[in-house]
């Protein structure tokens, strides 16, 4: 017998190492962060669920942000400003 | 055809154990490992030998893709470069582009997964070419050559195995192309009229290099007419011009020797004929406008505003459009130039081919946005 070697990273797949958030039971009295990829029509798509949110919750606020480009990552200010300011976050892809 | 057995191994190095070499090539097939083609079977003494033959620990990661938090050791690229073919001595070269498509710049998470559907493209300069028999000359783009095919195929594989890039899972690419399977080659340093491409690129014509970059496929540029460097240079402007591939992104040009022996003889400069070919390769914001090229997104974002508006030739500066109708053609869009790239410098210019034709190649950035930038790595001695 010979043995071949494992090419992929399944084995060796990355540690989680953030506890999942808590996932809030209602809207009401939240703010939401809005994060689009980058793509043309990420924050129309965002947009639209907003309003549709705000139809049938309270709301307090939506944060809006928007990549520049969809292959980077978010910024690290971004993703730090939304933590801190967000109940949760939704991201879109939208082209 | 029937597969032949194959188990988990329970062993300190994770794979399986196969019979003979036949079942291996299956084996791999089996648990999904090929890019379609056939790879050398990896074992431990193969991996291990291109494992000795770069500067790296197993550890050592030579990839991180930030976006989704993948990490690619030397082993993995080793044992990816075994199945793509590559001798050992090939390995440096493997671990240096792995490095540069691993650079922020290079914004690696596009370029693997969207439909643009580019190749990674690998120019090679510098010793190490010569040393290992990569092709430079005829059939620069094609089959034939063991170091052009394997190197290139690696990053592939690496992507297919270690990024988990499926196609129609992750890799959406519409259509690919057939660069996807490798795409690697020498620049003919000797017919360029210019420096070498990494000498230009700020590393010393002694050290080897590479430079890569996410490539839309090649479009030929056919000229055998003329060996006047703007007329010869109109050809390449008007295909950079085409609205089909056209965007703020870069580009990059393979001079056939022909061509680049025109350009030698005329005296022209790399940046001379950069800036040439950015002056030229230019279409008015309403051509633009009425080949639907122009997205509400492009006024949101400041660098493609300025990109739209920066060359407003003779007539008087138009007020951008809002986001209100973008594609409506207004009054002074017929003056307004819009380049390809945003500037001279997104113009990447290498010579390669055989010496006979007048065959070049204009490869353009595979997104409609600005796409990735180009890198450039020392390949270690």
């Amino acid at each position: 017998m010979t043995r071949i070697l494992d090419p992929t990273l399944r084995p060796a797949a990355p540690a989680v190492t953030a506890a999942r958030a808590s996932r809030p039971k209602r809207f009401d009295g939240l703010t939401i962060g809005l994060l689009a990829n980058g793509k043309s029509n990420g924050m129309a798509l965002l947009d639209r669920v907003a309003e549709r949110l705000a139809e049938r919750h309270a709301i307090i606020e939506f944060v809006r942000v928007a990549k520049t480009n969809a292959s980077a990552p978010v910024l690290e200010e971004d993703a730090e400003m939304l933590a801190g300011r967000c109940a949760l976050v939704i991201t879109a892809i939208g082209d | 055809m029937t597969t032949a057995p194959f188990r988990e191994s329970a062993a300190a190095r994770d794979g399986v154990d196969v019979p003979d070499p036949w079942a291996a090539i299956e084996a791999c097939y089996e648990n999904g490992w090929t890019d379609g083609l056939p790879v050398v079977p990896p074992t431990e003494k193969l991996v291990d030998a291109v494992l000795a033959a770069g500067p790296w620990k197993p550890g050592d990661v030579l990839l991180h893709e930030p976006v989704r938090d993948r990490a690619v050791t030397a082993e993995k690229a080793a044992i990816n470069a075994v199945m793509a073919g590559c001798r050992p001595e090939y390995f440096p070269v493997v671990g240096a582009a792995l490095l540069a498509i691993g650079d922020p710049a290079f914004m690696l998470h596009g370029p693997a997964t969207s439909t643009g559907g580019s190749a990674l493209m690998i120019i090679v300069n510098g010793p190490v070419s010569e040393r290992l028999g990569l092709n430079a000359k005829a059939n620069l783009f094609g089959p034939g050559y063991r170091a052009n095919a394997t190197i290139g195929r690696s990053l592939r594989l690496v992507l297919l195995n270690c990024l988990e890039c499926r196609p129609g899972v992750l890799d959406k690419s519409t259509q690919g192309w057939a660069g996807k399977y490798s795409l690697c080659f020498a620049e003919d340093e000797a017919s360029s009229p210019w420096e070498p491409l990494h000498v230009s690129r700020g590393l010393s014509a002694g050290q080897s290099a590479v430079t890569v970059f996410a490539a839309e496929s090649g479009h030929n540029v056919l000229s055998h007419g003329t060996g006047d460097p703007e007329e010869l240079l109109t050809c390449f402007a008007n295909e950079m011009a085409g609205l089909g591939s056209f965007s703020p992104g870069r580009s990059v040009i393979v001079f056939a020797p022909e061509h680049a022996t025109h350009l030698r003889r005329a005296g022209w400069t790399r940046l001379q004929t950069q800036r040439w070919l950015y002056d030229h390769a230019w279409r008015t914001l309403a051509d633009l406008k009425r080949g639907g090229k122009v997205e509400p997104a492009f006024f949101t974002n400041p660098e493609l505003t300025r990109w739209l508006y920066q060359d407003t030739g003779r007539g008087r500066p138009p007020v951008p459009d809002t986001l209100v109708d973008p594609a409506r053609v207004r009054e002074g869009d017929e003056l307004v130039r819009v380049h390809r790239g945003l500037g001279p410098d997104d113009i990447l210019l290498t010579v390669g081919g055989g010496d006979a034709g007048g065959h070049s190649a204009f490869f353009p950035s595979w997104s409609r946005g600005r796409s990735v930038a180009f890198v450039t790595k020392e390949v270690p001695a």
